[in-house]
């Protein structure tokens, strides 16, 4: 990247506000950044605990602990805190924290937005809560037992606890919308002097392709719930064959959501890769160029292969041929990311502090939930793995490397920027380790239960699979527990530890690097200019 | 707050409603698109 000139001395601490104007009615993008990474760790522990549930639940063959039901309510609450309570806020907290820092601008463009944008998100998490409860109450219905997916005519089906989340999905709906107008206003406008697109960090990049793929998807899914909700309250058919409707109607809307969604989950991540990569092999990004039209790519081609969720559903040979190349051809540019990942590091100084080790551990297993991935878009062999255990494990291996790692990276690798001092090394690679390797334990072996023919969303299985699922649950307990030594890290981050200099690591660049650590209330009030 | 120039704000409100707008349109045009899409699928596979 371009070198900087500052034109004026940042080192002026001007004086944050009391504590209800400061967090409640913050415009400051430091403190939406805080409050939003505070709530995704939060909505990470509510999620972790549902799939905790689940792993003892499937512990042994037989229903022990939960009914038939709720365990369905805790699979679909698990997916659905995780991917928009977890790793959504968590990435739009990086956003927040970052994006203004590094291209010199002193704030978000439309801060009071920004406010907005994430006090939606408790409520939302509340109505979430809500819709989880009410069926414990008389008269509250059942639970909503459909999965993330909310497929009808199930979803119709369901007792009122369905309104609630159809109610908390429009306000997370407009949470990432608003958001993602804020993102690229202030990336298009906000720039320093000198800062081109093609001189912009590359996590930047990756939040402007996300924010453009947020604006074009989530109103899709917030007309899918919205037909939901109007089928099971205003007579409509959107989704009834009886009434001249179709349910794969919805499978269409929401998987023009969904898998778009997978990219929204798996580009920030892929940001701050190019960030922490290049910074601890002390060498710049290996083709920035080619990353962003890679980046592009994905996007593209990402918006346009959404039914091979729905192999299996009933559509033509044509419909699912198409659906099927698409996918494959998805590869190569996201293949294209990982290589530069690799060349970056080629012939590096490198050292591994621990967010060069979740890098490391993210390109391979992130690759490796790839191969299962090219496995599930071949439609013949999709007639086998479809709803089943393999598909599990392939989305885990791509979601939990592809986005939350690469969030723990951002986390490990700003952290000392945002407190102003260092985490216990000692401490976050014992984290690291455990967590990668019960990680790895809990998840590979569901390959082999989805391939031998073990379903998925089911809380009873033949014994047949007792001993691998006696292994990925004992292994997720670990996996889960480890977490709360990332709590006790962050925490004791916050409190204390070695003064951080501005330039936290050696090889670090960009004009974040240039503000101390932690960063005055008000930063770059003069923009620096870019050579 | 760290305050904007009036041009700056202008063009950062002029951009923010255009999206806005975008993001309303797919949501409003949602709904008969895919229902098309829908029946263009469902009828090929129909035969």
């Amino acid at each position: 990247m371009s070198s900087t000139t500052l034109t004026h001395d940042d080192a002026h601490h001007d004086e944050a506000p009391t504590f209800w104007r400061r967090w409640l009615l913050s415009t400051n993008h430091k403190d939406i950044g805080t409050l939003y990474l505070l709530f995704a760790l939060l909505m990470l522990f509510l999620g972790g605990a549902s799939a905790m549930v689940i792993r003892a639940e499937l512990f042994m063959p037989g229903i022990q602990l939960v009914d038939p039901d709720l365990y369905n309510n805790l699979v679909t609450n698990h997916a659905l805190i995780m991917i928009f309570g977890a790793v959504m806020p968590a990435a739009a907290g990086l956003a927040n924290w970052m994006i203004p820092m590094m291209i010199g601008a002193p704030d978000m463009a439309l801060p009071r937005m920004n406010n907005l944008s994430f006090w939606v998100l408790p409520a939302a998490a509340t109505m979430m809560m809500l819709s989880f409860v009410v069926p414990f109450f008389p008269g509250g219905g059942t639970q909503i037992n459909t999965g993330w997916t909310l497929y009808p005519p199930l979803s119709v089906q369901v007792g009122m606890s369905m309104d609630f989340l159809i109610f908390a999905i429009h306000l997370l709906g407009i949470s990432s919308v608003l958001a993602s107008i804020n993102i690229i206003v202030t990336l298009l406008n906000m720039r320093a002097p000198g800062m081109t697109l093609m001189k912009m960090p590359m996590f930047c990049w990756t939040w402007l392709v996300t924010a453009f793929l947020l604006i074009l998807v989530v109103p899709v899914l917030a007309g899918g719930v919205t037909m939901l909700l109007f089928d099971r309250h205003f007579g409509t058919s959107f989704f009834d064959a009886a009434g001249g409707g179709d349910p794969v109607l919805f499978q269409h809307l929401f998987w023009f959501f969904g898998h778009p969604e997978v990219y929204i989950l798996l580009l920030p991540s892929i940001g701050v890769l190019s960030h922490v990569i290049p910074t601890f092999s002390r060498k710049p990004l290996f083709g920035y160029n080619s990353m962003v039209g890679a980046m592009l790519a994905v996007a593209t081609i990402g918006m346009v292969v959404w039914a091979h969720h729905q192999y299996t559903v009933g559509m033509s040979l044509g419909a699912v041929t198409y659906f099927m190349i698409g996918t494959i051809i998805i590869s190569i540019p996201v293949g294209l990311m990982i290589f530069n990942f690799i060349a970056t590091m080629w012939r590096g100084s490198m050292t591994f502090e621990t967010p060069m080790l979740f890098a490391v551990a993210i390109i391979l297993m992130f690759t490796f939930g790839g191969l299962s991935g090219v496995m599930l878009a071949v439609v013949p062999a999709d007639m086998q793995y479809h709803d089943s255990m393999f598909v599990v494990a392939h989305f885990h291996y791509v979601l939990m490397p592809g986005a939350v790692f690469g969030l723990f990276a951002g986390i490990f690798y700003w952290l000392p920027k945002w407190t102003g001092h260092m985490y216990n090394e000692r401490l976050a690679k014992i984290f690291f380790w455990t967590n990668v390797i019960s990680f790895n334990v809990t998840f590979f072996p569901q390959h082999f239960l989805g391939l031998a023919g073990m379903p998925r969303r089911i809380i009873d299985y033949n014994v047949m699979y007792t001993e691998f699922n006696v292994l990925s649950s004992a292994a997720a307990m670990v996996f889960g527990l480890s977490h709360l030594l990332l709590l006790y890290i962050v925490i004791s981050t916050i409190r204390g530890g070695k003064q951080a200099q501005s330039k936290v690591w050696e090889g670090a660049k960009g004009l974040e690097w240039e503000l101390d650590s932690p960063p005055a209330f008000h930063t770059w009030t003069v923009a620096p200019t870019i050579k | 707050m760290t305050q904007q120039s009036p041009e700056l704000r202008r063009k950062n409100i002029g951009i923010a409603l255009l999206l806005a707008g975008f993001a309303l349109l797919v949501f409003f045009t949602s709904v008969p698109f895919w229902q098309g899409i829908t029946r263009i699928i469902g009828n090929q596979a129909g035969g």
